[in-house]
């Protein structure tokens, strides 16, 4: 009697009745590979196919290629080959896995190495967790977004003083090869696990030598930053499928601590790699070429993955994922495609400069042509007390500092100012590995632009910086971390503008000449 | 004039086919005269789709040593029902490599139940 069936009878008829079909229907759809080569397979056949879905192809030893589908013609699917394309051969097998492309997410793939889907990589057990994340998957809504509030603190001061970056903002770091971008990224990672922010790392290494990416490992073991990381790694041998996957990828793995009401910091490296990638996957699925030889959803291809970045409303949990992607240029070019397509993607860059680096000045961040679109409102109210005329003081500085070479003859002003730049990037270098915590940054920056270290001479600015910092902690520990906690602003008559003050200039006398 | 897809050839070929006329004359003219002979093999297996399709399916068995009686009418009923088909054609192919059990391959659609397939799918489930 139909009245008398309960939903677990219907279930169980349901169950049966899908198995009587599967059993009775078990034609499958296949289609054949009618060409391999460059780690991308033509099939035939296969018409219900659906873009991006992984196809299944018999390997010459039995065994099962995976591949998805990027190009569905009228006679042929084009699909990139996530494996070695030499066990696929012409006339080969092909029947369709049913899904997308999914890797596994959750909190057991925290402190592990593995690749774009999923598999361990650092000789570690298999990688088991309970859920699975759609590597391909929609940005959240604008409904579901929240402005960016909360700080992201990168622990370098010309950063976090000067270009703020706030949870769930995309700040893009550029620069030419060996100008220590990477190093601002393993900084703002070592940063998180230092002051306890809780923030979860996602690293993604596009196509980096394994060499490097072995030596990152080994220092965030060293910091003990590990256990609140993943990495994501792909090699320059590895097929072009999976650097195209990777960040796609890592950002699903992201995703899962977004949802979940946490908070993670993504760090694509670097996407002119990916971009590189994605265009010989093109190239080779015959898509048309156009600038610079990219295809023409090269734009789509980064947009899509930075969208995803996002600070989520209360009701979904508050959670946000920030994005710091990294682009390397072609002697300091800022405008060849892919550099370009990026920045009007992110909310602000990051600019490195050759010149700078080599003079010594690292991290090499240019103040002129760096900005923070949202990051303002991140900020913490003491940094930002400090820091809020750091960046105009600095570039007036760079462009006195280049018209003064001309000649010596300077009013007193000008050379004041021109001092008080030297001072300030002075201040502003920073060794790799060594984040600074909110009270050394305000400490630091409050002493040096409130004229404390004027009569310190240059070259001893960063000794005299250190003094301060040691005395301020052994002396007055309870009061910084205080300070540390950033609500305080800190001006003229605040009690710990009043204590860095007395405490700069005591400590300057031992440093002036 | 643009090239012509192969499921726009094989649609034709089969209607015509079903029809009863006999143009596979035409169709070498054509793939001569368009430089398009290698697709050929491609083509042939577009049409058996197209001929499934419209109700004749012309199915590849394959078997370690033959086919009995019994079960070729099995096999005939079998895709009668589950193609919707008003035709049905064999090709026979003798195979030892598959041990055991029987193959069918019908338009773009496999029924892989010999010995040597339940083995590779034992081989990579085990790993």
């Amino acid at each position: 009697m139909a009245t008398d069936l309960s939903i677990t009878e219907l279930s169980g008829e349901l169950r049966d009745a899908i198995n009587k079909l599967e059993v009775s229907g078990d034609l499958e759809t296949v289609g054949i590979v009618t060409r391999v080569g460059d780690g991308v397979a033509w099939v035939h056949g296969l018409r219900s196919a659906g873009y991006s879905e992984v196809l299944l192809i018999e390997g010459t030893q039995g065994e099962q290629v995976e591949a998805f589908a990027l190009n569905l013609n009228e006679d042929e699917i084009g699909a990139v080959l996530l494996g070695s394309d030499e066990a696929v051969a012409a006339g080969a097998k092909v029947t369709l896995k049913g899904t997308v492309l999914d890797v596994p997410v959750g909190p057991e793939l925290l402190g592990r190495v593995v690749d774009p889907l999923g598999n361990a990589l650092d000789g570690g057990p298999a990688i088991k967790t309970k859920q699975r994340g759609l590597v391909e998957r929609e940005a959240i809504g604008v409904i579901g977004r929240k402005h960016v509030h909360e700080p992201m603190m990168t622990g370098i001061m010309s950063i976090d003083a000067m270009f703020p970056i706030g949870r769930g903002q995309r700040e893009l770091i550029i620069g030419d090869r060996q100008t220590g971008k990477t190093a601002i990224a393993i900084d703002t990672m070592i940063n998180q696990g230092r002051q306890k922010t809780g923030v979860i790392n996602v690293y993604v290494a596009i196509g980096q030598k394994l060499s490097k990416i072995a030596r990152l490992v080994e220092r965030l073991k060293e910091e003990g930053v590990m256990e609140q990381t993943i990495i994501v790694a792909t090699g320059p041998a590895d097929p072009a499928s999976l650097l195209y996957l990777a960040p796609y990828a890592a950002t699903a793995m992201g995703e899962y601590f977004r949802d979940n009401g946490q908070h993670a910091l993504m760090i694509y490296d670097d996407l002119t790699k990916h971009a590189v990638a994605y265009r010989q996957m093109s190239l080779l699925l015959r898509r048309p070429p156009g600038r610079e030889a990219f295809p023409g959803d090269v734009f789509y291809l980064h947009s899509r993955l930075l969208e995803r970045s996002a600070k989520l409303t209360d009701e979904l949990g508050a959670g946000s994922l920030t994005a710091l992607p990294i682009i390397e240029t072609q002697a300091g070019d800022i405008s060849a495609y892919v550099p370009t397509n990026v920045i009007s993607i992110t909310d602000g860059q990051i600019f490195l400069e050759t010149d700078l680096f080599n003079q010594g000045i690292r991290p090499a961040i240019s103040a002129g042509l760096s900005v923070s679109r949202v990051g303002g409102d991140a900020q913490t109210k003491s940094v930002k007390s400090v820091g809020s005329h750091l960046k105009l003081g600095l570039s007036q500085y760079r462009e006195l500092a280049s018209f003064a070479q001309f000649g010596s003859d300077l009013d007193e002003a000008t050379k004041n100012q021109i001092e008080k730049g030297q001072r300030l990037t002075e201040l502003l270098k920073q060794h790799q590995y060594q984040p600074a915590s909110v009270w050394e940054q305000v400490a630091s920056i409050y002493a040096v632009s409130e004229g404390a270290f004027d009569k310190v001479s240059v070259a001893k600015i960063k000794e005299a910086q250190t003094a301060l910092l040691t005395r301020l902690w052994t002396d007055h520990k309870k009061d910084m971390q205080e300070l540390t906690k950033g609500d305080e602003k800190i001006s003229g008559e605040s009690k710990y503008a009043k204590l860095i003050l007395k405490t700069a200039q005591s400590v300057a006398k031992g440093f002036e000449d | 004039m643009a090239k012509l897809s192969r499921r726009k050839i094989a649609a034709l070929w089969a209607d015509e086919l079903v029809a009863g006329h006999d143009i596979i004359a035409k169709i070498a003219a054509y793939l001569i005269e368009e430089r398009r002979t290698d697709e050929m093999s491609l083509i042939v297996r577009e049409t058996e789709i197209a001929l499934a399709e419209r109700g004749v399916v012309v199915a590849d068995i394959t078997t370690a040593n033959g086919l009995s009686d019994e079960s070729r009418t099995a096999i005939e009923k079998f895709l009668t029902v589950s193609m919707n088909a008003r035709r049905v054609a064999f090709r026979e192919a003798h195979d030892p490599s598959v041990i055991g059990g029987v193959k069918i391959d019908v338009a773009g659609q496999q029924l892989d139940a010999t010995l040597k397939a339940r083995l590779n799918q034992l081989k990579s489930s085990k790993i």
